[in-house]
């Protein structure tokens, strides 16, 4: 066994310790197919810039040691503090994940309002589990390990006055965790709903969070999503997003990586059905010696349907950032129009980015763009703000805000806009500095 | 006011300024002419201290203070402004936040009280009513997707709002159709005071004949040479650049 791959010894095992339920048989063939290939390396070209081994090292540590005991479903003190406080920030119908263990008392917080057309269920008590896709050796992991898979429905007279919120919280108090995270969310024919999918982190430790997320859009149907992502110092998180698009589907997605150490995000959208558009915008700022990895997938698959999508990063220090974006429009995709650009602003000579949009296009009848940029601040207009009277580091947060706006102003959920705010101008206090 | 002795300053490996020598006092304003390529811009971007203009010899006082040694929010913040040639765009900060935030820098270092919004907003407002501008432009992005008139117009708002004691205008006239042209020299004519002055950089006499200069100065190979009032613009404008480069050989 080397250091670098999970014990599936202990996966097993850790396997067998989860509460007997509809979810077990599905775990138990989801770590056979997991053993096969275990985590992917950098060795893969989707992963060559990723290391997951410090992920791997705390995954074998947590499945030696916390596995057997994990128990508990209520989620800590601590972790309720820092729920109700991101509560107190954004409004939503918010539904609490605490190390992968889904909060029954913010299920039934929900249940008692009677939303019409609005269900969110965790199924590990339900009788019918249902087969989850996607293949790769993460998403193996997570269902192998999966406590709780959340269901939401999201009916066709369904009317929220806000957002359905998912707040997803590692508690790594006194101990390394572990968690697997996992949601499905069903929206009905000409339904619409804006979701937030929030990240946050507390205790000493390290923890590790494989999340999985797919949605589900029937004809017609309209999701405005916002996911972010303000992690610890000392986190790790491999996020997948999946989207099947309906006919006539519409999707705005925005992503806001904001923490965490070592973090990589897959988002996969499927244009199976004529007349979807999905919209992807995502920023990323990184100081220190974080690392973010983005890659983006949209197949493409028949037209016409629209995909348009921005990545911004800003990066100091040694932080190191990766952005992979493909669109692929496959044989037949007529009217297809496909657009992507990722531009990064690197503060420091030592911050790195490795930055591919790629397009492989097999029909004829199409629109595609991309392009990507990597540089410094424009002197010309830092001159221009000094020139007016603000101080050089001033001008310099000014610009640098102004290059993050851009995609606040692309987020779909309106009312998570100034918390959203308010955490990148946290963020880059830290990394470009404080006003004179 | 400002006190030019014998300025020399390059551009990568090309010197552009060779000992320029200029004195402009309070209430004036002089105008600076020359062809494309003598020096013009040079001498308005090394005043307001542009990074890429290294100074290789010479002095440039203001109020009695060495300019030279100022970081370009120093000499803004005691009353230098350069009105630019090519206002920069700049997307994502809007162009009221910037106006306020360059008075308040200013004000602070003149131990003043920083403006609220309200008042900031009917000061602004009252001036972009002199220069006939399209209040929404307050609440775009700096410059972004202005078209040439109104970018120079938010050149001369900005001074307006600012009330420098010493403003450098570089080729504000370039490309200016005539309203425009009207609207930004009455912007600069209201500016006119004892206590101000203004240089105005320009390859041609046009603006000249809606601002009148007190001096016209003939920018050549870096260097002035030759001074005089405002018929020496006109008479520029008829014989040409040449006629004084060959009057000053002779």
């Amino acid at each position: 066994m080397s250091a670098s791959a999970i014990d599936t010894g202990l996966l097993e095992r850790a396997v067998r310790n989860l509460p007997g339920d509809s979810l077990t048989a599905l775990r138990k063939e989801a770590a056979a197919r997991f053993a096969e290939t275990g985590f992917p390396t950098t060795r893969h070209e989707d992963w060559r810039y990723t290391n997951l081994a410090p992920a791997i090292e705390l995954s074998n540590l947590w499945l030696r040691e916390s596995a057997p005991v994990v128990a508990d479903a209520r989620p800590s003190d601590v972790a309720r503090k820092l729920a109700a406080d991101i509560a107190g920030r954004i409004e939503a119908h918010w539904i609490v994940v605490a190390n992968g263990v889904v909060d029954n008392e913010s299920l039934a917080r929900l249940e008692d309002q009677a939303l019409a057309g609005f269900r969110a269920v965790s199924v590990a008590g339900d009788s019918a589990p249902r087969p989850t896709t996607g293949d790769e050796p993460m998403t193996r992991f997570n269902t192998a390990l999966l406590r709780d898979l959340l269901h939401i429905t999201i009916g066709a007279d369904c009317n929220l006055d806000k957002p359905v919120g998912l707040l997803l919280i590692d508690d790594a108090d006194g101990a390394v965790t572990l968690s697997q995270a996992r949601a499905i969310v069903d929206v009905a024919p000409n339904a619409s709903v804006e979701f937030i999918e929030y990240h946050a982190s507390t205790g000493d430790h390290s923890s590790f969070a494989n999340v999985v997320i797919e949605l589900h859009l029937a004809s017609g149907s309209a999701v405005d999503y916002v996911r972010i992502q303000d992690r610890d110092e000392a986190h790790y998180q491999v996020g997948r997003m999946m989207a099947d698009m309906g006919r006539d589907t519409t999707l705005r997605h925005a992503a806001f990586d904001l923490g965490g150490a070592l973090v990589r995000n897959d988002v996969s959208i499927d244009l199976a059905h004529p007349g979807a558009s999905v919209e992807l915008y995502g920023l990323y700022l990184a100081s220190g010696t974080q690392h973010i990895d983005n890659h983006t997938r949209v197949d493409h698959r028949v037209g016409p349907a629209t995909s348009n999508e921005e990545y911004r990063g800003i990066l100091s220090d040694r932080a190191r950032c990766v952005f992979n974006g493909k669109a692929i429009v496959q044989k037949g995709a007529d009217g297809t129009d496909a657009r992507q650009a990722n531009h990064n602003l690197l503060l420091s000579a030592k911050a790195e980015v490795d930055t591919k949009p790629e397009l492989e296009i097999y029909a004829d009848d199409v629109k595609c763009s991309h392009g990507a940029t990597v540089g410094q601040l424009d002197k010309n207009a830092l001159f221009y703000l000094r020139s007016r009277g603000l101080d050089r580091e001033y001008a310099a947060k000014v610009l640098t805000r102004a290059f993050a706006a851009a995609i606040v102003a692309r987020s779909p959920v309106r009312n998570a806009n100034s918390h959203i705010e308010a955490l990148i101008d946290e963020r880059l206090q830290v990394i470009v500095g404080d006003p004179a | 006011m400002l006190e030019i002795r014998d300025l020399k300053a390059r551009i990568g490996d090309t010197e552009i300024l060779t000992g320029l020598t200029l004195t402009v006092d309070a209430g004036e304003v002089h105008a600076i002419m020359g062809p494309n390529g003598s020096g013009k811009s040079t001498l308005a971007m090394v005043i307001a201290g542009h990074q890429d203009y290294v100074v290789t010899g010479g002095s440039v006082h203001y109020m009695g203070q060495d300019l030279l040694g100022m970081d370009p929010e120093e000499r803004a913040r005691i009353g230098v402004f350069l009105g630019f040639q090519y206002p920069v765009e700049i997307a994502g900060v809007n162009n009221a936040y910037l106006l306020k935030a360059a008075l308040n820098a200013k004000r602070r270092t003149a131990g003043e009280p920083e403006v609220d919004a309200f008042e900031f907003l009917k000061l602004a407002r009252e001036k972009m009513k002199l220069l006939d501008m399209d209040q929404a432009l307050l609440n775009r992005g700096v410059n972004e997707g202005f078209s040439g008139g109104e970018k120079k117009r938010n050149e001369i708002l900005q001074m307006a709002v600012l009330e420098p004691r010493l403003a450098i205008l570089d080729e504000t006239d370039s490309g200016l159709d005539i309203d425009a042209l009207r609207a930004v020299a009455q912007g600069v004519n209201s500016l006119r005071d004892p206590e101000r002055a203004i240089v105005l950089v320009t390859h041609y006499q046009r603006l000249l004949d809606y601002v009148e200069p007190d001096y016209v100065h003939v920018l050549s190979g870096g260097r002035i040479i030759r001074s005089g009032d405002k018929s020496l613009a006109l008479q520029l404008e008829e014989k040409g650049y040449e006629w004084v480069r060959e009057a000053v050989n002779a």
